[in-house]
């Protein structure tokens, strides 16, 4: 069966593998198919967007008023019973986060691209009239000239390569902590309510696999810190707390002397 | 028409819910952002989740799945480039299958309980069940399409998207021959095809 030659097949397939009716061997081979190529991919995306459609056609009915109250006292319940998931959503947030940041950069990267490919088919239309002509090779300029920003401020992104969430024993995140290797700097933010009194600190430490916990220096009360660290070192780190301290911190060869408030394990990202 | 005043509301509706966990949003912002956007589509919802498990108060568990379903993924919706109703549809549909799947392996008489209700929307009440309220332009299509068909093949091939069935369950659950339900499909397909491939 080559599916790629025949199109009349090739919808007929992807409709009956989208509305469910193509079963067995049958299924599997079109879902093999599928990711080898990129056409056949297409036709039952096409077709699952236009079954999906379906659901938008139903009669309305009222559900009972109890879904409602149902669906807010399993909203209230979930970060309390919610342990490590809670911490895990936070990750896969950031990881999520930075991703998407990236991935709309490149788009609109690409989308000047396009836009310049656009005004170049456009300026051969409009060839006899030099005045709109010349407006379009302007807005060409301009987007190339856009291109390159886009470029030199992707460039000047941090290539976040280790997070951790510092979580207290309820595991509500609450010091947020990114490592980027290209300019050697941790960064410690912040992200729950807690304060420390006047005359307290929070304390840093690395727990090394070997020896103490090292000290790695005072948060600050400001919502963001940042420390120089080396790649070497952070790699070696398998996991952060934060303990509360006498103000100004206590000296790091004796581990810390206050209760352990928050800590998490440091993981190294993905992207 | 509705939905294109009816879909930034709702697009903005998850955002908000999807941003929850980011520093300096409060949380009772997205628990607000989910109750209207509960509000919203919780009929039209409970709709589909009828449709699929037929039975009220197993499609009120459904739905129940479903809000906390998109509680928990929102911050997919952006990469999923679909129109918010068709996006949280086929949520619906998914929770509402497991439902079936895991109904029907915990209870040996599932089927004969959704074997009354079947055999009544097959018979068809209405011969235009369907609403286009707030319906995407996709939907619209789709419903022009289904229009045209006989309600038989329309009701077969609407159930088989819908409960996920195959042909041979579909005329096990609609007391049909297994030849009649494959030629109702397969006719249903071929002419909806034809129509849909005008829309695209």
């Amino acid at each position: 069966m080559n599916l790629t030659n025949s199109p009349e097949l090739l919808d007929r397939v992807a409709a009956a593998y989208a509305l469910g009716t193509l079963r067995g061997g049958a299924r599997r081979r079109f879902e093999a198919m599928a990711r080898q190529n990129a056409t056949v991919r297409a036709a039952a995306l096409i077709w699952q967007e236009r079954f999906a459609a379906m659901t938008e056609l139903q009669s309305i009915e009222q559900p009972g008023p109890n879904v409602w109250k149902r669906i807010e006292n399993l909203l209230g319940a979930q970060p309390a019973s919610a342990n490590s998931p809670k911490e895990n959503a936070m990750l896969e947030k950031l990881r999520r986060g930075l991703g998407l940041w990236r991935g709309a950069a490149v788009a609109a990267a690409l989308a000047s691209v396009a836009a310049v490919v656009v005004g170049v088919n456009l300026s051969r239309e409009v060839a006899s009239r030099e005045g709109q002509l010349a407006q379009v090779r302007q807005q060409g300029l301009q987007l190339v000239a856009q291109n390159a920003q886009l470029a030199q401020r992707m460039q000047a992104m941090p290539q976040i390569q280790y997070v951790a969430v510092l979580a207290n024993d309820q595991s509500s995140p609450s010091v947020l902590v990114t490592f980027d290797p290209k300019r050697n700097m941790m960064t410690f933010k912040r992200v729950g309510g807690f304060q420390e009194g006047p005359e307290k600190s929070l304390q840093l430490w690395a727990l090394m696999p070997s020896g103490g916990p090292k000290s790695l220096g005072v948060l600050g009360t400001q919502p963001m810190t940042q420390m120089a660290a080396a790649e070497g070192e952070v790699k070696q780190m398998p996991m952060l707390a934060v303990s509360l301290e006498p103000k100004g911190g206590v000296p790091g060869d004796k581990g810390p002397t206050g209760p352990v408030l928050f800590k998490g394990a440091l993981l190294q990202t993905t992207i | 028409m509705a939905h294109d005043l009816q879909d930034p509301k709702l697009i903005a509706l998850i955002d908000c819910i999807a941003a929850r966990q980011l520093p300096g949003v409060r949380a009772g912002e997205a628990e607000a952002a989910l109750r209207e956007l509960y509000d919203l589509t919780s009929s039209k919802l409970y709709g589909v989740a009828l449709k699929v498990v037929s039975n009220r108060d197993w499609a009120e568990d459904v739905l129940q799945e479903a809000y906390l379903n998109i509680w928990r993924i929102a911050g997919d919706y952006r990469s999923a480039l679909s129109p918010p109703m068709a996006w949280m549809g086929v949520i619906v549909r998914s929770r509402a299958l497991d439902f079936r799947r895991r109904r029907a392996s915990e209870r040996a008489d599932a089927g004969l309980e959704l074997n009354d209700v079947i055999t009544e929307t097959v018979a068809g009440d209405s011969p235009d069940p369907m609403d286009t309220t707030q319906a995407s332009e996709l939907a619209c299509a789709l419903h022009e399409c289904l229009r045209k068909l006989e309600s038989k093949q329309r009701e077969v091939v609407s159930l088989a998207y819908l409960r996920d069935l195959s042909h041979g369950e579909l005329a096990e659950q609609l007391k049909l021959p297994l030849g009649t339900v494959k030629t109702w499909i397969r006719r249903g397909l071929e002419q909806l095809r034809g129509c849909m491939g005008r829309f695209a």
